[in-house]
């Protein structure tokens, strides 16, 4: 179980790309010739390397339009590890190069194969393969996560030293590079102390336990197109208590109409779970016996912030129903957009606002539009209109926007807001809505003081909050073409 | 001082890196390595820049230590050095760098066998540095180095299995008694060296019922024999055969060590516990009485875990223990898991891809067909994957996989088949509007690929792969700028779909398309793809090519192709005429044809087009079908040189580009052997001494000396070039062999390259001359390498052994008139000798060397090496006066006589420099004649 090697790469201009660091395994090199025999193909050099990687992502080459090495539709690109061509004639190839993506920089490993080369193993008969990706999450994570810390080059300095205690000869142990800064504190007692536990917390003892819940929708306001929605969400902790091992329970509660928790994934702290919180998943059918809680999660925290546990569920109602529609008119776009609040969502927002795109049509001229509520702002230049709805729906938790804009015909680079622009095309267009809602979740799950239960002598402090944030809330044109998912079951 | 030399090494290292091969090549291996090793052991350089300069060989020890016997004596000094350096905060992490590169250049290099000192050294050391229980004596400052010696221990353990299976009780205690954190690597040590301990048992033959207790409390040496009948490395698992240990077994102890490390497994981090769950799951799969049941309590924690490590390790337990350790009930909660993560939004990208790869793969407790394809477990049904459907909204990777997913989940679900193929083809229509609308390559690519995907599965049905023709026609409407995408979905379904119509039918269908396009539509840029299109359509037998033939010439009459002689227009014209050359109906479409090359040789505005299109006419009214098709087949394998040879008539292919580029071998296909000299005919120079014919005696020193203003002697060296043993076939015959040598140093001047027309491997090895003009005679290497052809066309370059040059190769005879009287001659050795001897001459130097050998011996050796230079020889007292010309103009002058107890040289030089070399070449053949010969070579 273990990496012969491991790169950071980032992607230059015209499909080439420069080494930012690199670091190779020899005794796991020497590990896979034994076990190639014939078929040991070695890792070439670094540029060699990086020219294959490139070919194979289909970075390089960008001006041409087709080149079978790199767009031949048999070569299945499903999951994330390659196969790099290294020599036309001879047939090398090397196999499996994990890689991912995040922006200008690739990180690729290469796992180790314990197994006969000739046939070819599937991945998931390879148990380096899981190792490889969990050594490369840590990596995106450290260098380029929210907490990262430092721009990209100090981070990168880092890397050796931390790679050095974290993978020093190829075998991974520990995957969460920050970990590996922590130095130890003082000499241990008699109780084992844990390998993702490396320092001990001295202070004031506090918990703190938030609940972000996630809610993404699809909106189509056509009756052949049903609309879909769904909530997601995830509960961090941060646990300042003393002790080598100290034990915390957190619970999570439904209302009695709450939307069940499906597919919970837990932290590797959690010591145990019932069967039950398990059972629930959303590849079953709704089961109205289905378990809604209370969820228990007895763990013993690390020292560092961290995700204990994270859900799905589906809710009868998504928290803003809206429609839009766009017609064309004599030269100018008639828009017109109505949003309701359900009754069910607290009526009180940190910010709401809808983003309102006009792809392909140029410079926005004249806009002639008006709302019920809250401001409008003009992008021009990039055809863009936010409206910001403030804090608050109205009473009737109604509102709407209508009027008309028309465009001058200068070309732009677009809006560019969201992933799905280079669906647009005509009238088919989208509003995308952002907000966030303290102190709520749309499944109604909650923690409060009584929900967390520490096993310490010490009373400590318990802090808990919960909001509702929008991902991906997109309301599309009902008088034109939308895209969507085709298939038999909707959500 | 410290801040250059860290920024020199830093440079030099970073040079390193970049490309260790080019950097290899400008400096000397031998040299690098000697000057980290040196350097390390500087006191006066820094801790900081130690680590750096450690760098090379923790990561390219290979690279360095070229010989296993220089990897010990590497590993050897670094091992003093670590072993020397104490134990500081500041020290801490030199010696945990010292220990990575001990055991890299250990392992990696091979150099490891039983007895290996410096490894037994490192390896106590290791020990040692680990039994410094939670820190006591040494300090907390010191655990990353003990958690470093751990994981060496650990490398050494899983390179060699069964090296450390003798100290099980150490590593048990070690594991035990430790608090701090650094019992996981202890963990994982224990459990590896264990687990191979285990494996060392099943293979003998006589196993007792309490070899495993004993195994576990065994406290004794290395078990060397690990590295020598080195252990099959791979894990138990992947064999069809695990082997086992008797029912009988005594397993209480090992069940109790089990347990523990599976109670305290929690404490490690993820990645560690998944490498310990397999080993530990490989011992219990080898103890047949040890029942899997241990891990249930470790699974109820697991199932839950967002971890893919251990995820993965949970299907590996599956797969190795099916219904031992997993109820039906299980089964069905895991895969329901797996396809809940396989969509799960918190979770990244890879990693659902790779659990869709494990529901492909999954482990059943009753599996259907058990290969290593992808294959749908049973319990895997469309209601199931309802939630992996893809979406025009999902990024390429993911789409596709989901898209292979539920095909193949359809497919398999029998009476729905038709529905799903028909959900499945909504999708493509789906992605289809996209691609109509946003063209960008990648969408246009996975386009194509979910087509394909699409098909491999559904080529049979009835209704959609005929509604798949018709949309893909639309496409091409809209764009055919997506030729190449077409021509190449069309040669990948021919390969794959075995015997189906449907590749044929769809260029059958573009082609109706094509052909039907108003003129006036035909702009240049799609008229290239279209072209292109009917020249691939052409190849198809099944596809008649009479509307082709027809469209092309109207386009010719009509359009204003031929006036503008646009070249390129021109020859992708006539790229289709060439495919339908080829075509089996082309006697159907003769006349029309030749219509079509006729007037493309009368009226196309560009020569070239004129003539390659009177070719084609000429071939095609001249020649009978079969004469025609044998010339424009591109014929297999051994007709390459054809191929190249009439490339008028080739149209345009990738292949070329593969014959054009020069390839590098991989291992060495030649050699040169030095040819023994004969006599020494071989090292006559041209052109010698003429001139001194008719000197008086007295000024034959200086007239000698005169000559050398235009004489430049040559040194010629004859070497036969042949064959590696166990050469490719595919190299048994070269051509235009060229070879190109190299100097390494700047004592020679550039000799020329040397071409031999062909070598065979059959026939007789080839004769090189080498000339090689001396700036100074000293010795040195050439290096080879040679560029040649092989029989189908394709360059090569290889390099070959270097070839060295000694010194006695440098010798050549005197620059004399060949009919000299002996006595000139020494007249010229004794005006020589009293000039080089005073002290006018400045660079000349004398000396002495003194061997033992009887009376035979010294003839012998003279006889065999310096017959050619001996001037005269006096029988009594024993003396021989030998006189050396080394070219361009040095000298060497031996007075070789015996003594009482020995025999002594005086030698005289007119080139201090060559002292040493004089040396060596004498002790070398004094030796070589089994003659004693001792150093006492002194300075006069």
């Amino acid at each position: 179980m273990s990496i012969r090697s491991l790169w950071v790469i980032s992607e230059e201009n015209r499909g080439s790309g420069v080494v930012l660091f690199s670091r190779r395994y020899p005794t796991v090199e020497s590990r896979a010739r034994r076990f190639g025999k014939e078929h040991y193909v070695s890792i070439p050099e670094d540029t060699a390397f990086v020219r294959s990687l490139l070919t194979e992502l289909g970075l390089t080459d960008p001006e041409k339009p087709f080149v079978e090495a790199r767009d031949s539709c048999d070569r299945m690109h499903k999951t994330s590890a390659l196969e790099l061509k290294l020599d036309q004639l001879r047939g090398d190839v090397l196999w499996p190069v994990l890689a991912i993506q995040h922006g200008k920089l690739i990180l690729a490993c290469l796992p180790l194969i314990e197994a006969p080369l000739k046939p070819r193993p599937s991945l998931p008969s390879l148990p380096s393969i899981s190792q490889g990706f969990s050594l490369l999450a840590g990596l995106q994570a450290f260098l380029t996560g929210v907490k990262a810390e430092g721009d990209l080059t100090s981070r990168l300095g880092l890397l050796s030293n931390l790679l050095l205690h974290a993978c020093p000869l190829g075998s991974p142990l520990e995957t969460n590079l920050s970990q590996t800064v922590v130095p130890p504190a003082s000499l241990p007692g008699t109780q084992k102390q844990p390998a993702w536990k490396p320092g001990i917390h001295k202070g004031r003892a506090q918990v703190a336990v938030a609940v972000s819940e996630q809610v993404r929708s699809m909106q189509y306001g056509n009756p052949s197109k049903p609309d879909t929605w769904d909530v997601f969400g995830a509960v961090s902790c941060k646990c300042d208590l003393e002790g080598v091992l100290p034990n915390v329970t957190v619970t999570l509660s439904l209302p009695p109409n709450g939307s069940p928790l499906q597919d919970i994934v837990v932290h590797h702290c959690v010591t145990s779970l019932d069967s039950s919180v398990l059972t629930a998943s959303s590849v079953d059918e709704s089961d109205s016996s289905a378990f809604s809680g209370p969820y228990k999660f007895p763990f013993s925290p690390p020292l560092e912030p961290f995700r204990l546990c994270c859900y799905t569920s589906q809710v009868p109602v998504p928290p803003i129903l809206g429609s839009y529609q766009i017609t064309e008119e004599l030269g100018r776009l008639k828009v017109a957009v109505n949003l309701k609040l359900h009754e069910s969502v607290k009526n009180g927002f940190e910010y709401c606002e809808v983003q309102l795109p006009f792809f392909n049509r140029g410079q926005l001229a004249n806009v002639d539009l008006r709302v019920t509520t809250g401001q409008l702002e003009v992008t021009r230049e990039r055809g863009l209109v936010v409206w910001m709805l403030g804090q608050k729906f109205p009473k009737s938790l109604e509102v709407s926007l209508t009027g008309s804009v028309n465009f001058n015909g200068v070309n732009v680079s677009g809006p560019q807001i969201g992933p799905m622009d280079f669906l647009c095309v005509g009238l088919t267009s989208y509003i995308k809505l952002n907000f966030r809602v303290p102190d709520i979740t749309l499944s109604g799950c909650s923690v409060d003081q009584h929900s967390v239960q520490v096993y310490s002598s010490a009373k400590p402090k318990i802090v808990t909050s919960r909001e509702l944030v929008s991902s991906d809330y997109y309301i599309w044109n009902s008088m034109a073409d939308a895209p969507s998912s085709s298939g038999p079951v909707m959500l | 001082m410290t801040n250059l030399d860290h920024s020199n090494w830093a440079n030099r290292v970073a040079d390193f890196f970049h490309s260790p091969s080019h950097f290899l090549l400008a400096t000397s291996t031998d040299a690098f390595l000697a000057d980290i090793l040196h350097d390390i052991k500087n006191d006066k350089i820094s801790e900081g820049t130690k680590v750096l300069l450690l760098s090379p060989l923790l990561e390219y020890p290979t690279l360095l230590c070229t010989s296993p016997h220089i990897a010990e004596q590497t590993a050897s000094s670094l091992l003093d050095i670590l072993i020397q350096t104490p134990h500081t905060p500041k020290t801490v992490n030199l010696k945990s760098h010292l220990m990575l590169s001990i055991t890299s250049v250990l392992i990696s290099t091979s150099c490891m066998k039983p007895g290996l000192g410096v490894a037994e050294r490192l390896i106590e050391a290791l020990i040692q540095t680990l039994q410094d229980t939670n820190d006591q004596k040494c300090g907390v400052f010191c655990r990353p180095m003990r958690a470093i010696a751990s994981e060496c221990l650990r490398e050494f353990e899983v390179c060699y299995p069964g090296l450390l299976s003798q100290k099980l009780d150490i590593l048990s205690s070690l594991r035990q008694h430790e608090s701090s954190p650094l019992h996981q690597s202890f963990s994982l040590l224990y459990s590896v060296a264990l687990k191979n301990a285990v494996r060392w048992l099943t293979l003998q033959n006589d196993i007792a019922d309490r070899d495993l207790k004993d195994i576990l409390v065994r406290s004794e040496g290395l078990a060397w024999s690990a590295t020598e009948n080195m252990l099959n490395l791979f894990p138990i698992t992947t064999g069809d055969v695990i082997p086992v240990l008797p029912y009988s077994m005594e397993i209480r102890e090992l069940k109790s060590v089990i347990s523990l490390l599976l109670e305290e497994s929690y404490l490690l981090t993820p990645v560690c516990q998944a490498s310990l769950l397999r080993e530990l799951t490989q011992v219990v799969a080898m103890v047949q009485s040890l029942s899997p049941t241990i891990f249930k309590s470790q699974l109820l924690r697991l199932f839950g875990t967002v971890e893919i490590s251990l995820l993965h390790a949970m299907l590996q337990m599956k797969g190795t223990f099916t219904d031992s350790l997993f109820t039906a009930e299980d089964e069905n909660f895991l895969l329901k898991r797996l396809v809940g993560m396989a969509q799960h939004p918190l979770l990244p990208v890879p990693h659902k891809l790779f659990y869709i790869d494990c529901i492909l793969h999954f482990p059943e407790n009753r599996p259907i067909c058990s290969s290593g394809e992808e294959n749908l477990p049973v319990l895997v049904t469309p209601q199931m994957t309802s939630l992996l459907f893809p979406t025009v909204f999902n990024e390429s990777h993911t789409m596709l996989s989901r898209f292979n997913l539920l095909c193949l989940v359809y497919l398999e679900a029998g009476n729905e088949e038709d529905k799903g193929a028909g959900y499945m083809y909504e999708h493509l229509m789906a992605l289809q509007a996209v691609v109509e609308h946003h063209s960008s390559r990648e969408i246009a690519v996975t386009y194509f690929r979910s087509v394909y995907i699409f098909l491999y599965y559904f080529y049979q049905n009835e209704k959609y792969p005929g509604n798949l023709i018709q949309s893909l026609c639309q496409l091409y409407q809209k764009h055919c700028d997506f030729a190449p995408h077409f021509i190449n979905l069309a040669e990948c379904t021919q390969r794959t779909l075995d015997d189906s119509p449907w590749p044929t039918d769809l260029l059958q269908a573009v082609q109706i398309l094509i052909v039907q396009l108003p003129q006036d539509q035909l702009i240049q840029s799609s008229l290239s793809w279209n072209l292109k299109m009917l020249s691939r359509i052409a190849n198809e037998s099944q596809v008649s090519q009479g509307s082709t033939v027809h469209f092309l010439l109207n386009l010719l009459l009509n359009s204003g192709l031929c006036t503008s002689g646009n070249w390129r227009m021109g020859n992708s014209v006539l790229t289709v005429c060439r495919n339908v050359l080829q075509h089996p109906s082309l006697d159907k479409i003769f006349i029309e044809l030749a219509d079509l090359l006729q007037f493309m040789m009368l009226r196309f505005e560009d020569l070239d087009i004129q003539d390659h299109a009177r070719f084609y006419y000429t071939l095609l009214t001249n020649l009978s079908k079969d004469k025609l098709a044998s010339i424009l087949a591109s014929g297999a394998g051994a007709s390459r040189t054809k191929v190249r040879s009439l490339s008028s008539i080739m149209a345009e292919s990738e292949e070329l580009s593969s014959s054009l580029t020069v390839h590098s071998t991989r291992h060495p296909v030649l050699q040169l052997i030095k040819v023994s000299a004969d006599d020494g005919s071989r090292r006559q120079l041209t052109d010698c001494g003429e001139p001194l014919e008719d000197i008086p005696d007295c000024d034959l020193f200086e007239s000698y000396c005169d000559q050398f203003l235009h004489l430049s002697p040559v040194i010629i060296l004859n070497y036969h070039l042949t064959f590696v043993g166990g050469v490719d076939p595919s190299f048994a015959k070269l051509f235009c062999i060229r070879l190109h040598f190299e100097l390494t140093d700047g004592n020679y001047a550039p000799c020329s390259e040397i071409t031999v027309p062909s070598l065979f491997q059959e026939r007789k090895p080839h004769l090189i001359t080498l000339t090689l003009k001396p700036i100074r005679p000293y010795p040195t290497v050439l290096k080879v390498c040679a560029v040649f052809t092989t029989e189908d066309g394709i360059s090569w370059q290889t390099q070959l052994n270097p070839i060295s040059v000694g010194f006695s190769e440098v010798f050549l005879s005197l620059p004399v008139p060949r009919q000299w009287p002996v006595h000139k001659k020494l007249q010229l050795f004794d005006q020589m000798w009293c000039f080089l001897s005073s002290e006018k001459s400045e660079e000349s130097a004398t000396s002495r060397f003194c061997f033992e050998a009887d009376e035979q011996s010294l003839e012998r050796m003279l006889d065999l090496h310096l017959s050619t230079f001996a001037i005269s020889k006096n029988p009594e007292p024993e003396t021989y006066k030998v006189l050396v010309f080394l070219p361009p103009k040095f000298h060497i002058l031996l007075q070789i006589q015996r003594t009482e107890d020995a025999v002594c040289v005086s030698i005289v030089t007119d080139s201090w420099q060559l002292l040493p070399f004089i040396n060596a070449y004498l002790q070398s053949i004094t030796s070589s004649s089994g003659l004693d010969s001792s150093l006492s070579v002194l300075k006069l």
